[in-house]
């Protein structure tokens, strides 16, 4: 019970997730993004070694067909598991493992998977790539969190006793560094991808601020100051 | 303004770090944890690339005061950067530069470094010490989780007259193996370690479930069911 759009964006080459569960702490899982290599998600009956397995065999110079197939080769419970793997050159291949519960299931697009199980039906997947494509001038990370809202007002996820909520999601994207230009989470909650968009659009206001004070902390203006300035401008545009 | 411990389970070998701030989402910057390698911790004004890099010269083999001269020599601001970094066998460094806004400071105890900015003072370090220490035989995640509600406890982050609540917290301890064993955030919230806390509490129970159905999921329960069998048992309790 898991839907999740996972990406590479043509025009940056960053690659990125957008994932909503109602497992917790999703985040957690969400180990496969490296920047210049590519991305990776294991779902539904997580094997925690894949994500960074396939990194590595993705660095290694494997095809995404071929690192699934190495994913299959070397787990004996392979048919539990919902896999997307794409490259640095957009490069897709993905799977749904028959022992999936529930409504389970895939579709590829141009550098993109979006992919499902314990699910309404096959539309949310449909509705996240089409979110996904709808808006291709707007900034990658909205792009994803367009798409997991796509998903969820496509009925989501639906368990043994109906609709199930999000409790957890997260949205990470990863550029040219080791470390994530964007990993935003939200661990346990009622409405977790409403709770997430308010976090991206909190900390969207932030973002050039923390940047700055990283490259040029000498005339970096105390964060509370900052705060307060944000506040005031908020309050003007009221 | 943040206060942070690093620490090391001298019995299992884990290691990992707990943090608490007013800035939003610091869970999104703590990649240095690495499983058999150390933890390496950059804060105050951060350098975004020092965490993968001194992870990176620790599985080199390098000890950390070394790795932390590494740094001091690859980055022009290293004066308002604060570091602390550990290796596996316990071996620590740390760094308060002198740019560091507020009270700033570091200090170090059995298998731990505990270090923050901005903070009400010294007794903070103190708190978080003495939360990491208070109970040496737990898991390392609750020790961790101790120190920082210690720090908080002691007063937390701001001069007396002007207080700065948690708006984010994290924790994350990695086992033997690539992934974490325990990643926990709260990345926008109004005193977040107590939220912390409640999904630290939540996701223990959940955690031998979740790991059973990735190494035998032909036997895992849905989650439904296992979430309906969790709130009879907490009525239970309550009862």
């Amino acid at each position: 019970m898991t839907f999740t759009l996972l990406a590479r964006c043509p025009k940056t080459g960053q690659v990125g997730i957008g994932i909503a569960t109602y497992s917790i702490t999703v985040g957690l899982y969400c180990t496969g993004l490296r920047g210049n290599t590519g991305a990776t998600m294991t779902q539904a009956f997580v094997n925690q070694g894949n994500n960074p397995l396939a990194l590595r065999l993705l660095a290694q110079g494997y095809t995404p067909d071929h690192v699934l197939a190495e994913l299959k080769a070397n787990d004996s419970n392979h048919e539990f598991r919902q896999i997307a793997v794409i490259d640095r050159l957009g490069r897709v291949a993905a799977c749904t493992g028959p022992k999936n519960r529930g409504w389970a299931g895939h579709v590829i697009g141009d550098g993109y998977v979006a992919m499902g199980n314990v699910l309404a039906g096959k539309p949310v997947v449909d509705a996240m790539a089409e979110a996904y494509e709808a808006a291709p001038e707007i900034s990658f990370e909205r792009r994803l969190l367009a798409a997991i809202e796509a998903g969820r007002d496509a009925g989501g996820q639906v368990g043994n006793d109906g609709h199930l909520a999000e409790r957890s999601a997260a949205v990470m994207v990863y550029g040219d560094y080791d470390h994530a230009e964007l990993d935003l989470r939200v661990d346990l909650h009622d409405k977790a991808v409403e709770e997430l968009r308010r976090t991206f659009e909190e900390y969207e206001l932030y973002r050039g601020y923390y940047r700055e004070r990283s490259r040029n902390p000498k005339e970096a203006m105390p964060q509370y100051a900052f705060v307060q300035a944000l506040a005031r401008k908020q309050e003007a545009a009221r | 303004m943040t206060y942070s411990v690093i620490g090391r389970c001298k019995r299992t070998g884990r290691l990992g770090l707990c943090i608490a701030t007013y800035s939003l989402a610091v869970g999104g910057r703590c990649e240095g944890v690495a499983a058999n390698v150390g933890v390496c911790k950059t804060q105050a004004f951060p350098n975004r690339t020092n965490d993968p890099l001194g992870i990176k010269l620790l599985a080199q083999g390098y000890r950390p005061a070394h790795v932390m001269e590494i740094l001091a020599g690859n980055d022009s601001e290293h004066g308002f950067r604060q570091v602390a970094i550990m290796d596996r066998d316990g071996w620590v460094a740390a760094h308060t530069g002198p740019g560091c806004r507020g009270w700033a400071g570091h200090k170090e105890a059995a298998d731990c470094v505990a270090l923050g900015n901005g903070l009400l003072g010294p007794q903070v370090l103190d708190g978080m010490i003495a939360g990491f220490l208070a109970h040496p035989d737990d898991a390392l995640e609750y020790r961790l989780m101790r120190a920082i509600e210690g720090g908080r406890d002691a007063g937390g982050q701001g001069p007396v007259d002007a207080h700065r609540t948690e708006r984010s917290a994290a924790i994350k301890v990695v086992d033997r193996r690539d992934f974490p064993d325990v990643d926990i955030r709260v990345d926008v919230h109004e005193t977040a370690v107590v939220e912390l806390r409640r999904v630290l509490e939540e996701f223990k129970l959940y955690e031998e479930f979740y790991r059973g159905r990735d190494t035998d999921p032909s036997k895992a329960i849905p989650q439904d069911v296992f979430v309906k069998k969790l709130d009879a048992r907490r009525i239970k309790e309550q009862a």
